[in-house]
């Protein structure tokens, strides 16, 4: 049998990088001290609003996808991370949020009863639509959640993954967001400051709507940390933990569960306003199952519940996605061994591994749940809890919770242990969650 | 036979058996005590690799079975009546005894063994198609001895067999054990019941916390002290 | 409300209504295969196996390859035709069973213990590893597929209500390998040992059972009979092998399972038809039906979880110990 002892030793590499951060100082301060905290915050702040001035405008465009994906990321984070609720429809909410922008900024299809004609009235500017929108997208969470969040972890992933694709057959069908073409979606009006215009609808300086997708996620991210720390966020622990026990303590559970779905779809629409005024124009066809699963792999893959984690997360998916596909292709295909016409490997100068994005994203995503489910930055207080495992044993309760958790904490009375059934690591034994 | 040496099992950072050595001998009646969450029920599901301890051995006519799947322990010979019985509710009583037959090749010893049962619990062979979740309790840990001997055990295990039943049903099965034991297959029970258990039991041991803290023959442990003060209210 | 259209629109209307019913039923048996897929593995480890529909879709390429092979392009007939389906129904069923026991072998079962939304992202994970191999391997679009069957009618009125020989392939086939494996689950040993394993997998064991081989069985007997379900699909209704066909088939599936009650084989086969049903009626009745029965069957899938998560025949999902 094999036994796994508390504490796996630390890696020669990250000692020396913590031994480099402690030693090294910088204006008498070691540069931990500046990487902790809300100092770090600051810090990232401060290089992303200098950010287009170092890499110039190419860049700046990708950074605005990574923000839209990283307001998703967080917030799904809040719905999965936080509050250990599975949602396989996120793409739901980003496309309505996507939706109410283009509906308020290009407006919706009307017929001119007199000739018949095709027109669309704008209805509202970008800004207020950023409210609107995400305030939409959260109603609608609330709407679907309210049923839903009764039932068992898995049912819900699959309730939600049949609103996300219920919801784009919807915009389809319905005439008024003109079918399957799609609409415009337009970026915020020119403001004019005394004589300095700022325009946000010139496709090759995309600057400005840089920073406004820079405000969002800089907002989305410190309400994402004030809401783990606050009450609100104990609670969400608490359910995930056991939610039985939460209860009996007096969480609300059917509250506490709609406020996270209600706040996750809210930042979902947000991303999904923002996704609108970046690319122009959508179509129900922009919001298939993949979009879901992108943001779900980013949060896996960054590490659940942590949102550095999850900002990786979508930093690194996007990049993949935008650039690293690409550069491979190039790279693979400019290659003399596969270049020369003879050569056996010459069938991959036609291979684009763009085609391949969705196959790498299922590997890693399937690598990580095997092998790291904690992801590369693991939540700190999750890293707490899966301390010192002995016997692995399934969560009793924590859905959403995809680590194995050391059974000591939920069962410390001994009491309970004849009663339920375990297992050892490497036993026959089908785990199971006791609900 | 059977053979605990040193046996330490973990539940996560809980340490739920230190050090428990035990043996049961052939055609012994051998009865583990202990109060409620003392590790009784830890003890069998160790033995029946359902837990893996963390070090000691187990053994079973001399072979080494822990870390051993529980199917090939089970088929080696040691059969285990669960605590809270655990039969197959959506089953027939005929289909859980077949399933206590699922190691054992059709033939006229099965045949032989099943007939063994039904007149051990005649009950049972009134009822062979009524479904298991629908017996009463003293049918149900009937249907869970026969649905063990049908194994064909050498070693029989059973966990809180007295367990939710009138004292009458105490009593049969009891005389059961006996003459289950009477029939050749030894047997070692884990028990609340002190005194039904000892009463019938040649040795016994009783388990505290984890730990084994007294050993002796039935009738010196009925008279013992601490047993007396702590397990038959005396 | 349908059935006031029909008496509105007379003799016309009903035989519509009987060809929408007849292609529900056609389509159901297939969803009912797919369906108790899903039931089984459900029943025995409580996963939504999520890569199920996917290895349906192999089980279409796999058909779509075989009969490029064999080299036949267009409509066969007599004994020929009822060969290359055995063979086809035969070759796909080991393919889609040994794929999904080797799924099982190498993404659920190390997550056997880990809570519960591991295997199932587990499962979302290797779904998506599915289709793209097959997207990478057989393009983005949908390939054309011949038509085996002879288009001779054996029903038909009026040419609104028409029943083919593939109607009734579809059907028999469906029955007979539905009662084939309700005899393996009731009547036989290993049987015997999934039903004990999914109600109560520590108690199997103490019979003797090894459940990782039940489990890797019942994965076995899923995914050939998703390998049947999909030589029906393709040669039968599909008309062309897509890379994206397990991804709504599934679902559809799903669907299927859960309305009739999950882990409950006999209410697979029930939802399935179940499905097949609303799916042709909507088509057919509601204004553009081929968009919005999508969303119907993905509404009757909430309202079923929400209102009635046990389904019509009540789940039998294991008896928590």
């Amino acid at each position: 049998m094999s036994v796994r002892s508390g504490t796996r030793p630390e890696p020669a590499w990250r000692a020396r990088l913590r031994a480099l951060l402690r030693d090294t100082t910088l204006a008498g301060r070691p540069l931990e001290w500046y990487l902790s905290g809300w100092r770090l915050a600051l810090i990232l702040l401060v290089v992303m609003v200098i950010f287009p001035w170092l890499v110039g405008s190419t860049f700046v465009a990708d950074a605005i996808a990574v923000g839209i994906y990283i307001t998703l990321a967080v917030g799904l984070n809040i719905v999965v991370g936080y509050a250990g609720l599975l949602d396989l429809g996120y793409v739901a909410f980003f496309a309505i949020g996507s939706y109410a922008e283009a509906t308020g900024t290009f407006g919706a299809l009307q017929l001119n009863s007199v000739t018949g004609e095709v027109i669309h009235t704008p209805v509202l500017p970008f800004w207020p639509l950023l409210v609107i929108g995400a305030l939409v997208a959260g109603i609608f969470g609330i709407v679907l959640g309210a049923p839903t969040l009764r039932l068992r972890g898995d049912y819900l992933a699959i309730v939600t993954l049949g609103f996300g694709e219920i919801v784009p057959i919807l915009f389809n069908y319905f005439p008024f967001w003109f079918g399957n073409t799609g609409m415009s979606a337009l970026p915020p009006a020119d403001i004019n400051l005394g004589g300095l215009t700022i325009t946000f609808s010139d496709p090759l300086n995309r600057i400005p709507f840089y920073y406004v997708v820079l405000a969002v996620v800089a907002l989305v991210i410190l309400g994402s940390f004030s809401l783990r720390d606050s009450s609100l966020g104990r609670a969400w622990v608490a359910i995930r933990e056991d939610e039985t026990a939460a209860a009996s303590s007096g969480v609300n559970l059917v509250r506490t569960k709609l406020l996270a779905f209600g706040l996750g779809a809210t930042m979902g629409g947000l991303g999904g306003v923002l996704n609108g005024a970046y690319i122009g124009a959508i179509s129900p066809n922009d919001f298939p199952f993949f979009v879901s699963i992108t943001v779900l792999m980013m949060i896996v893959l960054g590490g659940i519940g942590s949102i550095w984690g999850v900002t990786l997360g979508a930093i690194i998916l996007r990049f993949i996605d935008v650039d690293l596909l690409g550069r491979i292709s190039q790279f693979v295909q400019a290659n003399p061994v596969v270049n020369n016409p003879v050569s056996p490997l010459h069938f991959l100068s036609t291979v684009d591994f763009n085609q391949a994005k969705y196959l790498i994203y299922g590997i890693m995503l399937l690598l990580m749940i095997l092998f790291r489910p904690q992801g590369i930055i693991p939540d700190v207080r999750r890293r707490r809890e899966l301390k010192g495992i002995g016997a692995a044993v399934e969560s009793t309760s924590a859905i959403g919770v995809l680590e194995r958790e050391e059974a000591g904490a939920e069962l410390a009375a001994v009491d309970t242990l004849d009663q339920t059934t375990y297992a050892g690591p490497g036993s026959d034994d089908i785990g199971r969650s006791g609900d | 036979m059977l053979e605990l040496e040193g046996v330490n099992t973990y539940y996560g950072p809980t340490h739920a058996l230190t050090d428990v050595s035990l043996t049961v001998n052939r055609g012994e009646i051998v009865a583990l005590l202990g109060a409620n969450a003392a590790g009784k029920t830890t003890t069998m599901k160790t033995i029946f690799g359902l837990v893996r301890p963390r070090s000691g051995t187990i053994t079973f006519d001399g072979k080494r079975i822990d870390g051993h799947p529980t199917s090939d322990i089970v088929a080696s010979g040691l059969a285990l009546v669960p605590e809270a019985r655990r039969i197959f509710s959506r089953m027939s009583v005929m289909e859980n005894l077949q399933m206590g037959a699922y190691i054992r090749q059709p033939g006229p010893e099965l045949d032989a063994d099943l007939e063994r049962v039904f007149t051990l619990f005649p009950r049972l062979k009134e009822r062979t198609a009524q479904v298991g979740g629908t017996l009463s309790g003293g049918e149900q840990q009937m249907l869970a001895m026969g649905r063990a001997l049908m194994t064909k055990p050498r070693l029989l295990c059973m966990d809180e067999p007295s367990m939710g039943l009138s004292p009458i049903l105490v009593q049969t099965v009891f005389d059961i054990i006996q003459e289950i034991r009477a029939q050749g297959v030894t047997v070692f029970l884990v028990e609340q019941n002190a005194f039904m258990a000892l009463n019938i039991a040649d040795r016994g041991y009783v388990l505290q916390q984890g730990k084994i803290v007294l050993t002796d023959t039935g009738k010196n442990l009925l008279t013992n002290d601490l047993v007396r003060r702590a397990y038959l209210g005396g | 409300m349908h059935t006031m259209a029909l008496a509105a629109a007379g003799p016309a209307g009903f035989l519509n209504f009987l060809q929408a019913i007849k292609i529900g039923i056609t389509a159901g048996a297939i969803y009912a295969l797919v369906a108790l897929g899903y039931t089984l593995v459900y029943g025995i480890i409580e996963l939504i196996n999520f890569a199920h529909g996917d290895v349906f879709m192999w089980g279409t390429q796999v058909t779509f390859v075989l009969i490029t092979a064999l080299g036949i392009t267009s409509t066969i007939g007599g004994w020929q035709l009822v060969g290359v389906l055995a063979l086809l129904v035969v070759a796909a069923s080991v393919f889609c069973g040994v794929l999904n026991v080797t799924i099982e072998r190498l993404a659920y079962r190390p997550l056997r213990r880990a809570p519960r939304l591991a295997p199932l992202i587990a499962a979302i994970a290797v779904s998506f590893i599915l289709e793209n191999i097959a997207e990478l391997w057989r393009g983005p679009g949908q390939i054309a597929f011949p038509n085996l069957f002879p288009s001779t009618a054996l029903i038909n009125i009026n040419q609104t209500f028409v029943v083919e020989y593939r109607d009734v392939f579809i059907v028999v086939l469906a029955l007979v390998i539905m009662f084939a494996l309700s005899r393996f689950i009731l009547g036989t040993k290993l049987g015997r040992a999934m039903r004990a394993t999914a109600q109560d997998p520590e108690a199997a064991q103490l019979m003797g059972v090894n459940i990782n081989t039940t489990i890797a069985l019942t994965f076995l007997l899923g995914g050939a009979l998703a390998g049947a379900g999909a030589v029906v699909f393709t040669v039968s209704t599909a008309g062309y092998v897509w890379f994206f066909t397990g991804f709504q088939f599934g679902l559809y599936a799903f669907t299927a399972a859960v309305l009739g009650g999950i882990g409950n084989v006999n209410g697979a086969v029930l939802g399935g038809f179940m499905i097949g049903i609303v799916e042709g009626l909507s088509i057919a009745y509601l204004p553009q039906g081929s968009i919005l029965s999508t969303a119907v069957v993905f509404g009757v899938l909430v309202l079923v979880l929400v209102f009635r998560p046990t389904g019509f025949l009540g789940a039998q999902v294991p008896d928590k110990a």
